[in-house]
């Protein structure tokens, strides 16, 4: 046993070592594709920004993708309905702590820029039992007490994985998309943003192309 | 600072395991999350135990949540947290008594001290009560549980953790 023990240990430690070497390794390889020699192939400064940006996203810039869900009340909605306004898209779940942290905001928020034509949409993670229809229910039914528990005063869509896909992948809430009136995305967030970087994403959306 | 014993106990898996990364977001990969098959939870052990036939026995289950991390405990503080479980299918032979969960520790997110939670972190060990019929057995419970860092959470996954249960 002690044998054992001690073999563990020792076959632990080697790997540990040359692991470590291997990612020292990496980290010279990759220090010397960063900097060539002759120069060429030097990123450029806003690739650079963007390497460094951990919060990039590939869909910043790029078109939201349209589609349609069911709110609480079984009525379709599109986001084609919302063209022509700053709008705000947030993926939330009832299980979500940070997302019971964000929604206060985006309310007030909505309130406040709603002059300006801000809207809001929040879309529901939380699993659906879809071949349920009695478990279906009640699940509707949480998602639904719960937004009016946190006295939310915008639609709330169900069943984001039917989408999440189109708006890479969604893995992890909250995620919030702020997309301007021609339908761009402007900018994304991914897990708990401050309130004064959600608001200044927010003001970007409303600050974009008006059509 | 992990301690010798349990640093001899995990040894090479440990070891040849990933390291504990930053966070990804959903358009990337996550290191942690990828090499565990999407799984912010491990089970390190048992993988085999043996226990004497026909009498009420504990198998002590391990896991790991993967740092900067934490789980709903069994016990979560607001109804709509999803709790963290172990289940098993019927397994011939083998009749499962009871699971027992530690308490969890008390957690707010930093942005809301208010929102109190009852969480795991670190290592996670449930204990599962068996009575096992003379012979082999595989137990293939499954852990559910959902997770968290400090702004961030992610859907509620399954960890498979099986264990082969020799009743002598």
């Amino acid at each position: 046993m002690v044998a054992a023990v001690a073999l563990m240990i020792a076959a632990g430690v080697v790997n540990f070592v040359h692991r470590q070497r291997e990612q020292r390794a990496r980290l010279e390889a990759m220090r010397m594709q960063l900097v060539p020699a002759d120069g060429s192939g030097v990123p450029s400064a806003d690739e650079m920004a963007a390497d460094a940006d951990p919060y990039s996203t590939p869909l910043n810039g790029q078109q939201a993708a349209n589609f349609t869900l069911q709110d609480l009340n079984g009525k379709e909605v599109s986001l084609a309905s919302y063209k022509g306004k700053p709008l705000v898209v947030d993926f939330w779940a009832t299980w979500c702590g940070p997302c019971k942290i964000e929604i206060p905001w985006l309310e007030k928020l909505q309130d406040q820029y709603a002059n300006q034509g801000l809207a809001i949409i929040g879309i529901s993670a939380d699993d659906l039992d879809k071949d349920d229809p009695a478990k279906l229910f009640t699940e509707k039914r949480e998602i639904s007490d719960f937004a009016t528990k946190m006295h939310i005063n915008y639609p709330v869509l169900l069943d984001a994985d039917a989408i999440a896909d189109s708006y890479g992948g969604v893995d992890s809430l909250p995620t919030t998309f702020f997309i301007d009136r021609t339908g761009k995305i402007v900018a994304s967030t991914v897990g708990l943003a401050s309130r004064d970087e959600i608001e200044a994403d927010i003001q970007k959306a409303i600050g974009g192309a008006h059509s | 600072m992990r301690s010798l014993a349990l640093f001899a106990a995990l040894g090479v898996a440990l070891a040849a395991g990933p390291g504990v990364q930053a966070q990804k977001l959903p358009w990337q990969t996550s290191d942690t999350a990828s090499a565990n098959g999407g799984q912010l939870v491990r089970f390190l052990y048992p993988q085999q135990v043996v226990v004497a036939a026909g009498k009420p026995q504990t198998i002590e289950m391990h896991f790991r949540i993967a740092g900067g991390f934490h789980i709903n405990s069994h016990v979560p503080l607001q109804k709509s947290l999803i709790r963290t479980d172990l289940t098993a299918p019927d397994t011939p032979g083998v009749k499962i008594a009871g699971v027992d969960f530690p308490a969890g520790s008390p957690y707010a997110f930093p942005a809301d001290p208010s929102q109190k939670l009852s969480v795991y972190a670190g290592e996670l060990v449930v204990r599962m009560h068996i009575v096992a019929q003379r012979g082999n057995h595989l137990i293939q419970a499954s852990l559910r549980y959902q997770a968290c860092d400090t702004n961030t959470c992610f859907p509620p996954r399954n960890v498979a953790a099986a264990v082969d249960v020799i009743a002598q």
